[in-house]
């Protein structure tokens, strides 16, 4: 079995002024071992509510998810799944515990019960690995969104979790800030093996991701790689999502009738591409 | 005739807070009638500060702002008067929305200018048709409403005072693309319905490349380019050293040429890409 | 403006009052105003003054921090002092002069008393907030009040620290969180600078509101994220930073035994 989390048949419903809202539909996802999962939808379309029910926080009004091979609606593992699928929210002065960084990152070694002497490894560990060791003694305060986040990131790290869920974690902050989250997280994932499944609105942060799920009305409407998933501009647009620039470009480029492909990203290929296209021309 | 004269502004702030220390250093620039300004830096460069003394939330250490031709600090004790000429939405403006209703939260400014039950009424109606929020909204409590809707009230709030400038704190900051689509919007059609001036604070330089007439680029709060978008983003070099970026379709063409393709760099959007792209096509096809 | 406010207030040394474990120095802080306040003369305050003293120099606080926060409390101080110097019974020492006929001997030599008990006070709070970070103060309170799970308090000693660590995490940002909405209702034209009291109070409403909907959603979240992280209440919960008495600090109850003996003897004796 290769995947760490498996969504099946999932509905959730909800009650808000008295009236029934079903947040997710029928959903089927695995999400298999080591991987990179991108979720993209727009606001209310559900991603949030799928992101809390990985790790438990919601659980599903129907249907089963389980996390290697645990049933979320477990009481008796409740703990456990929160351990092995950790969680990161947007806002990171919200989710911040302590006033001093390596307090903080111990927070959920502490509550596992740890042994003080292996709190302190992880806490360095953790800290190291999201480049943070050096504000160790510093007070979240003063740090950048960027560097808050990356603490919030630790503190999960330091539980030595399977897999890392992220709801939004870069909304808040600024190009610099965004840049330094997506680089820990691919670092996680490619170095320390660690499951990643990131939920966003910005699509520059999905090009390097294995899978991007798309959601809309909660349900999934496209699943593939980046590539796949964003050369299909009007799908995209019509859920109120966007593309990547490059992406864009190519696509206004294919309308006035040149012949390049959708399905490249990177500004090095994409231009590659637009100068094969004018070569093309040329003979 | 500039609308708007920032002369010599240094801000400093007294010592040991434990704040960052966002401070400006003798910045001047001038902002014409119906422009859009764009102002892009890093957090941190002084951008906040900067624009938290264009309506005079902060006074200056030194130099002046001037709002047509007058020092807003003229007569200290107007200085409210000039908050409802030059208007600003601060970040996440849905979280200063306090009234119990959409309607008397956006009435809230114009009612601090003394305006009568009449006016209020009209201009709160007003401007909802430019924000988009249903006449039926106006009874709801605000709180009651989405993410992307209470943005949209906050800032109806700032613009029923109908400033004549109105300044944007990162207006699009934590929205999905069909929420920033929908503010930059806004923020055209109020320019419009008013001839208003408008200033910006962004990150994205995309969103910059197509909204703005002229950029200011502050950088550790010294005011480090100011010109049109062209001259600024022709400066790529400049603007990675401080951080900064040109838009990514700009980035795509410096590559082209970088691959010997004889293309004109400063595109700074994608219908000006495919633009170009057109002209080399058809100049290839003559030569 | 709030941005002065400083909550809790370390100053970073590498002084040996820094280096004395923040529980030692609270229980003394706590003993050395039981003293202050038990001092019936003023040789026995004397005595404090120069322990006291001898602890800011060794602290290596610029002494002007020290009177900074003197300065806060004057009004207060100013205040005891008067109240002292003209309701001292005992003969007048200024009979004729029309005001200071209030005046006794007495009255001076009260307020006078008061008035260097309410500043050494000031002194050895300061010490203890200067030399000793806000987190090491929670966590000391926290294990100080430890003995009361055995009246089946735990609960109640665990809640409290957890409680004091997130207002320390969340003053700064909340702080900072009411300076902006200030900033944002004023730049709406709300204000906030004149008006009688009822004006000012009712000015307040538009700040007040957004700040607390603020705090409820932070709140929330927080709940939610520590849940993420495994929090159940402190049960079972073990800890990063373990506290050991060390020399120093066995050193530091022994001059205090000292010089407590000494205050003792001199209010017996004089």
């Amino acid at each position: 079995m290769n995947n760490l989390i498996e969504i099946k048949n999932v509905t959730f419903e909800y009650v808000e002024d008295d009236t029934l809202h079903t947040a997710i539909k029928n959903l089927n996802l695995n999400i298999e071992k080591g991987s990179f999962t991108v979720i993209l939808g727009h606001n209310g379309s559900g991603k949030s509510t799928l992101a809390k029910m990985l790790n438990g926080l919601n659980k599903p009004s129907f249907g089963d998810v389980l996390v290697n091979g645990i049933n979320t609606k477990d009481e008796e593992t409740e703990i456990d799944i929160k351990r092995m699928v950790g969680m990161v929210f947007q806002n990171p002065d919200n989710q911040l515990v302590a006033s001093i960084v390596e307090e903080d990152v111990a927070f959920g070694p502490e509550n596992l019960g740890l042994q003080p002497l292996e709190i302190r490894k992880r806490v360095d560990e953790a800290l190291k690995s999201v480049g943070m060791f050096e504000f160790k003694n510093s007070t979240p305060h003063r740090l950048s969104g960027g560097q808050k986040q990356r603490i919030a990131i630790a503190g999960i790290i330091a539980m030595k979790p399977l897999c890392l869920v992220l709801d939004e974690p870069t909304a808040m902050l600024d190009p610099k800030g965004r840049a330094e989250i997506i680089t820990t997280l691919l670092k996680l994932n490619k170095e320390d093996g660690i499951t990643v499944v990131l939920i966003t609105h910005y699509m520059e942060e999905a090009e390097k991701a294995d899978r991007v799920v798309v959601m809309n009305d909660g349900e999934i409407i496209a699943d593939g790689k980046p590539c796949e998933i964003f050369k299909n501009v009007e799908q995209l647009k019509s859920v109120g999502l966007d593309v990547p620039q490059t992406t864009e470009l190519l696509y206004e480029m294919q309308k006035s009738g040149f012949e390049v492909s959708t399905n490249i990203l990177s500004i090095e290929e994409v231009a590659k591409e637009i100068k094969n296209a004018l070569h093309l021309e040329e003979n | 005739m500039s609308i708007l004269q920032v002369k010599n502004l240094t801000h400093s702030y007294n010592g040991n807070t434990p704040f960052v220390n966002d401070a400006v250093s003798n910045v001047s620039f001038a902002v014409e009638k119906g422009e859009i300004l764009g102002i892009i830096g890093h957090t941190g460069s002084g951008k906040s500060t900067l624009v938290q003394h264009l309506n005079g939330l902060l006074k200056p250490t030194d130099g002046q702002i001037l709002f047509e031709n007058e020092d807003i600090w003229k007569n200290p004790k107007e200085i409210r008067k000039i908050r409802s000429k030059i208007g600003l939405v601060f970040q996440y403006p849905e979280y200063q929305l306090f009234e119990e209703t959409v309607f008397s939260d956006i009435a809230f400014g114009p009612k601090n200018m003394g305006l009568s039950d009449d006016e209020l009424d009209k201009r709160v109606k007003e401007i909802c048709e430019i924000v988009g929020v249903k006449p039926e909204y106006l009874q709801k409590s605000p709180f009651d409403l989405s993410g992307g809707e209470k943005r949209r009230v906050a800032i109806a709030g700032v613009m029923a005072m109908r400033p004549e400038i109105i300044v944007f704190d990162e207006p699009t900051a934590g929205l999905d693309p069909k929420g920033r689509d929908n503010i930059i919007k806004i923020i055209k059609d109020y320019r419009k319905a008013f001839n208003a001036t408008v200033i910006i604070i962004s990150h994205s330089m995309e969103d910059m490349a197509l909204l703005a007439d002229k950029l200011l680029v502050m950088n550790k709060g010294n005011l480090e380019m100011f010109d049109t978008v062209d001259n600024v983003f022709s400066q790529g070099d400049k603007l990675r050293e401080i951080g900064l970026n040109v838009p990514i379709v700009t980035r795509v063409f410096n590559k082209l040429k970088a691959l010997g393709v004889d293309v004109n760099e400063n595109v700074f959007t994608v219908t000006d890409a495919v633009n170009e792209l057109k002209r080399i096509k058809a100049g290839d096809g003559n030569a | 403006m709030l941005k002065d406010i400083t909550f809790g207030q370390y100053f970073e040394s590498a002084s040996i009052i820094h280096k004395i474990d923040p529980r030692i120095k609270i229980v003394l802080m706590i003993a050395i105003i039981v003293l202050i306040f038990t001092s019936g003369n003023f040789f026995a305050l004397f005595l404090s003054t120069f322990f006291i003293i001898t602890t800011l120099l060794l602290s290596k606080v610029p002494f002007k921090m020290y009177i900074k926060n003197m300065k806060a409390i004057l009004p207060v101080l100013i205040f005891t002092a008067i109240i002292n110097l003209f309701y001292g019974e005992g003969a007048s020492l200024f009979p004729d002069i029309p005001v200071l006929s209030h005046i006794t001997f007495e009255g001076l030599y009260r307020s006078v008393f008061m008035a260097l008990r309410i500043l050494l006070l000031i002194f050895v709070s300061s010490v203890l907030t200067y030399t000793t970070t806000p987190n090491d103060l929670t966590d000391a309170i926290e294990r100080l009040l430890s003995p009361l799970k055995y009246l089946g308090l735990k609960n109640a000693v665990h809640t409290l620290a957890m409680m004091m660590t997130i207002a320390l995490r969340f003053i700064p940002t909340l702080i900072e969180e009411a300076e902006k909405i200030m900033n944002a209702q004023k730049a709406r034209g709300a204000d906030l600078e004149s008006g009688g009291l009822v004006e000012r109070v009712k000015a307040l409403i538009p700040i007040l509101i957004p700040l607390l909907i603020s705090s409820v959603r932070r709140a929330s979240e927080l709940a939610e994220a520590m849940e993420c992280r495994c929090y159940n209440g402190g049960e079972g919960k073990t800890r990063l930073k373990q506290m050991h008495l060390k020399k120093l600090d066995y050193l530091c109850l022994i001059v205090f035994v000292f010089y407590s003996f000494a205050v003792i003897l001199t209010n017996i004796i004089f």
